[in-house]
């Protein structure tokens, strides 16, 4: 694809996404506005992946934006937006303090920490009354723009909107920079990035507390949409599914992988509701298969680059090879 | 505190450590030796403790078989999960293993939930009665699990000495020498696959006469495994072992005086151990920072 081309599949999306209010129920709508708040965490998964870290304490971070909002937001009567910064700089401050001790270790050292905190801040907002144990804070006021309160569908899906075309804008600034290319690098080898010089620690560091950030912020949305922060939404599994994302929307697409991977998934159960409460097994049956077709993720049977596992099948390798030459 | 609640608490740990002995080293064969994340471990450990209730307290056999039941069903759905799943996802590497084992893990929590009711099955006490020592009682139940748990870390030892044992640990070691010795690393593979979702089968086993079968023990467990993985330092079987029970006792411990925060304070151990022995207790500090 040229570029003029990709650019004008950007804008057409950006239209469609724009005018989604008007075509949709509020029902899908809401499914819509998870849809965002997932992308934007399977965004903060892949942008760590880049440096060869997985990250397990997505949920965690979340939860820290969160609560952070919805306390200083309940308790202190803060602004909706002052909030925000408080939550980006508690996320960082924790952050730097607990991956000091887990980066330098290497990659199993920071998956299990990750884990670890996942569980721990679970524990510490359930079992401490303070944070509003395990029913979760009461109803919190509604965020306002200039006396406008934001409190319709339309209006929130928006929001979001808003955050995520930040995001992602801020995330392609990133990887087309400097630091992004070191990034690159120690993601293809830890060893040779260490040997041209980079410091390995430091920019693992960078890249996790950068995370931290946006992790943060996807907090504070949580709590513009949601009106109660409770510690379920940030359990453990809640944090591993979140890998499904970019695994599923193809692993070495950082921007629009997570981006396909969470509107995917986030759709799937809704297809298999008929089912009752057997739809989370045909949903783990669905992602199964979709990773086992589809190893370079969805995006990828669309890219020339990728060379699919099912290549080697007569009737699938001339589908494949006429995607080729297009 | 006093000798008796001392002892008592070091009984639960030792127990509890037991157990998550039993499912860590499962967990860190696979890891090992296939490169696996298995997240599916805790289901396995569940469905293990779910296959036993079904022998014992629903058909009435007697408890041994139904240990033997746990083990050769869980080496069977080991297998299986190797062939059907695993298998096919090998080669495109770490994560897209790790996502199949959690997808699969969902599918057993959720078959698991659909087919026993979500409160905990009961099964009846093994052994009754007592053991007391100046005053102090110890319920006999609990000691054996410990005794169930250290047979088979014995087995588990002596089975790593036999020569598919001894292949095992070479292919852990480098899969392409292992290979150029004559070594079939993909009938490693199943094996390895067997073992541990095998041991998982029987720490479930063992501990359903005392805590009972409930759906959300596999998920309770994990984090502890992940904890145990962390303390031993990742891919050492003995020092696995050892951080098993060391959680387990700390816990046990910690639960005495924080109450339910108990795994705050192992995970605090963790991370004051990550300052001085970066590669877990028995593991080699890593040389260079990251993989």
């Amino acid at each position: 694809m040229s570029k003029t081309a990709k650019l004008t599949l950007l804008g057409i999306l950006f239209l469609i996404l724009m005018a989604a209010p008007w075509m949709l129920n509020s029902y899908v709508l809401q499914i819509l506005i998870l849809t965002i708040t997932y992308s934007m965490l399977g965004l903060a998964f892949a942008f760590t992946l880049k440096v060869g870290l997985p990250r397990f304490d997505i949920a965690g971070w979340w939860a820290v934006g969160a609560y952070t909002s919805a306390l200083l937001m309940q308790k202190a009567h803060l602004s909706f937006w002052l909030t925000i910064p408080a939550g980006i700089i508690i996320a960082v401050a924790l952050g730097w303090l607990i991956f000091s001790v887990a980066i330098p270790r290497g990659m199993m050292v920071f998956l299990l920490f990750g884990m670890v905190i996942v569980l721990a801040v679970e524990q510490i907002v359930g079992s401490v009354s303070f944070f509003g144990g395990w029913g979760g804070t009461g109803m919190l006021p509604h965020p306002t723009i200039a006396g406008y309160t934001i409190i319709k569908k339309p209006d929130l899906y928006y929001m979001g909107l808003f955050f995520l075309i930040v995001n992602i804008l801020i995330y392609y600034l990133l990887y087309n920079s400097k630091i992004g290319r070191a990034w690159n690098a120690i993601g293809s080898s830890v060893k040779l990035a260490n040997s041209v010089g980079i410091n390995v620690v430091r920019y693992r560091m960078a890249n996790v507390l950068i995370g931290n950030v946006f992790l943060a912020v996807a907090g504070s949305y949580f709590v513009a949409y949601s009106s109660v922060v409770a510690p379920s939404t940030f359990s453990f599994p809640n944090s591993v599914n979140i890998m499904m994302y970019v695994v599923i929307g193809g692993i070495s697409y950082s921007l629009f992988g997570p981006l396909v991977g969470a509107a995917i998934i986030t759709f799937i159960p809704e297809y298999f509701r008929i089912a009752k409460e057997k739809e989370p097994i045909f949903t783990a049956i669905a992602i199964i298969l979709i990773i086992i077709l589809m190893p370079a993720g969805v995006i990828g049977i669309f890219d020339r680059r990728a060379i699919p596992w099912f290549k080697r099948v007569r009737w699938l390798s001339w589908f494949t090879n006429k995607a080729k030459e297009s | 505190m006093n000798f008796g609640l001392f002892l008592q608490l070091l009984v639960n740990g030792l127990m509890s450590g037991g157990i998550y002995a039993t499912v860590a080293s499962g967990f860190t064969l696979i890891l090992g030796i296939m490169q696996v994340f298995n997240f599916a471990q805790g289901q396995f450990y569940m469905l293990g403790a779910f296959v036993t209730f079904g022998i014992t307290a629903s058909l009435g056999l007697p408890y041994p078989v139904g240990v033997l039941a746990a083990l050769v069903a869980m080496l069977i759905l080991g297998v299986l999960f190797h062939f059907a799943v695993i298998q096919w996802t090998l080669r495109h590497g770490f994560f897209h293993t790790m996502l199949v084992t959690v997808a699969f893990g969902n599918l057993i929590g959720q078959a698991s939930l659909i087919t026993f009711a979500s409160q905990q099955q009961v099964v009846p006490p093994v052994i009754h009665g007592t053991l007391n020592i100046n005053g102090i009682t110890i319920s006999n139940g609990k000691l054996l699990v410990i005794a169930g748990a250290l047979i088979v870390m014995v087995a588990l030892y002596y089975f790593m000495k036999t020569k598919i044992g001894t292949a095992m640990m070479a292919s852990a070691e480098n899969k392409d020498v292992a290979g150029l010795q004559g070594i079939n690393a993909n009938r490693i593979f199943w094996v390895t696959m067997a073992v541990g979702s095998g041991l998982c089968g029987i720490a479930g086993a063992l501990i359903v006469p005392v805590l009972g079968a409930s759906n959300t023990m596999g998920l309770d467990i994990f984090p502890r495994v992940m904890l145990v993985i962390l303390i031993g330092g990742t891919g050492s079987m003995s020092g696995a072992l050892l951080a098993a029970f060391l959680v387990g006792i700390i816990e046990s411990f910690a639960f005495q005086y924080v109450g339910t925060l108990n795994l705050l304070v192992v995970f605090a151990f963790a991370a004051v151990l990550m300052f001085f022995r970066p590669g877990g207790l028995l593991g080699k500090p890593l040389p260079i920072p990251g993989d």
